[in-house]
C-alpha cells in the first residue's frame, strides 16, 4: 500500500505483478491500455475488434506474465502479444487484404512531381488518407508491421527489433521499402493534381 | 555526394543519426540537385502523413472501465491479493 505506483519502472511493476499485487497490475492498464488499443486498431482498422484484443492481451499477461524472465522487456512483450493477436483476428476472419506482389522498388527511381506542394486539404482529405490505408495495409506482412510501429505508432527501431525479434538493420531495411512503395502509391494517387498541361493529347 | 547515396541516407537523416558532416552534404545535395530535393520531400511527407492518417486516440472510459472489471475477476486471488 502507498506504493507511489505511476513513479514505478515497468520492471517493478512486472515484479509486483507477479507477487500477486492488483494495483500494480492496474498501473499496467493505466500505462498500456491505449498503446495496445492504438495498435490493434492500426493493424485491424475495427475499433470493436482493437477492444477485444486489447482485452485479450491484458488477460495474456496476466495468465502469462510468470514466464516473461527479463523484466525490462515488457513493453515489446506486451506488443508483440499485440502484433500477434492482431493477426490472428486477421487471419481468423480472413480481413487479410490482397497484399501486393512486392517487385523491387528502384531505390533510384525518382519522382519529378513534387506533390508536397499541394494544399492541406489535399493531402489530408478523407480520400488521400484512405488511399494510404489501402496502401499500408496492401504492404506485405513483414514490411506492413515495421511501418505501423514506426510511423503509426512511433516506437523506436530498437524496440520494433525486440518486439518482432529481428535485427535492426531488418526493421530499418523494411521500413525504408515500405516508405518507398508508400511513396510510389502516393505519387501514384497525387499525380492526378498535377497541371493538366502535361496530360495534353 | 552522388544521388544514389544521398536517396540511401533520408532515413538516417530523418532519425537524426547522420554524422555533421554528411547532414551538410545531404542538404548541399538536395540544395543542388533538384530530382533528390523532390525524392526527399516526398519521401518526409509519405512519413508524416502515415503518422497523421489515424493519429492515436484513447480508449473511452467506459471501455477501460469494463477492461478494469474483466481483469479484476481474473487477477489470480492464490497470490494473498487484497481487494
Ligand atoms: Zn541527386
Amino acid at each position: 500500500m502507498g506504493k507511489k505506483r505511476d513513479k514505478q519502472t515497468d520492471a517493478d511493476l512486472v515484479r509486483d505483478v507477479k507477487q500477486g499485487e492488483p494495483a500494480a497490475m492496474e498501473e499496467i492498464v493505466k500505462r498500456y491500455s491505449n498503446k495496445v488499443y492504438n495498435l490493434a486498431y492500426h493493424l485491424t482498422r475495427d475499433a470493436h475488434a482493437a477492444e477485444e484484443i486489447m482485452q485479450d492481451v491484458f488477460l495474456t499477461v496476466i495468465a502469462k506474465i510468470g514466464t516473461l524472465t527479463t523484466e525490462a522487456y515488457f513493453s515489446t512483450w506486451l506488443y508483440r502479444v499485440t502484433t500477434n493477436a492482431a493477426y490472428g483476428y486477421l487471419r481468423k476472419e480472413k480481413k487479410f487484404s490482397e497484399q501486393t506482389p512486392v517487385e523491387d522498388i528502384d531505390q533510384e527511381q525518382y519522382l519529378e512531381y513534387d506533390w508536397t506542394n499541394l494544399p492541406d486539404d489535399v493531402l489530408l482529405s478523407e480520400e488521400s488518407k484512405e488511399v494510404l490505408r489501402k496502401s499500408i495495409d496492401s504492404l506485405p506482412e513483414a514490411m506492413r508491421t515495421v511501418v505501423v510501429l514506426k510511423d503509426v505508432e512511433g516506437l523506436k527501431n530498437e524496440e520494433i527489433a525486440e518486439t518482432l525479434g529481428i535485427s535492426v538493420p531488418a526493421v530499418k531495411s523494411r521500413l525504408h521499402r515500405g516508405r518507398l512503395i508508400l511513396r510510389k502509391l502516393l505519387s501514384e494517387y497525387f499525380s492526378k493534381y498535377t497541371e493538366p498541361s502535361r496530360e495534353e493529347e | 555526394m552522388n544521388c544514389k547515396l544521398c536517396s540511401a541516407l533520408f532515413q538516417e537523416f530523418l532519425e537524426n543519426s547522420l554524422s555533421e558532416e554528411l547532414i551538410v552534404e545531404v542538404q548541399e545535395h538536395i540544395r543542388t540537385c533538384s530530382k533528390c530535393r523532390v525524392s526527399f520531400r516526398t519521401y518526409t511527407v509519405t512519413v508524416t502523413l502515415s503518422r497523421k492518417v489515424d493519429p492515436p486516440c484513447s480508449v473511452s472510459p467506459e471501455t477501460l472501465d469494463r477492461l478494469r472489471k474483466v481483469i479484476r475477476e481474473n487477477f489470480p486471488k492464490s497470490h494473498g491479493a487484497v481487494v
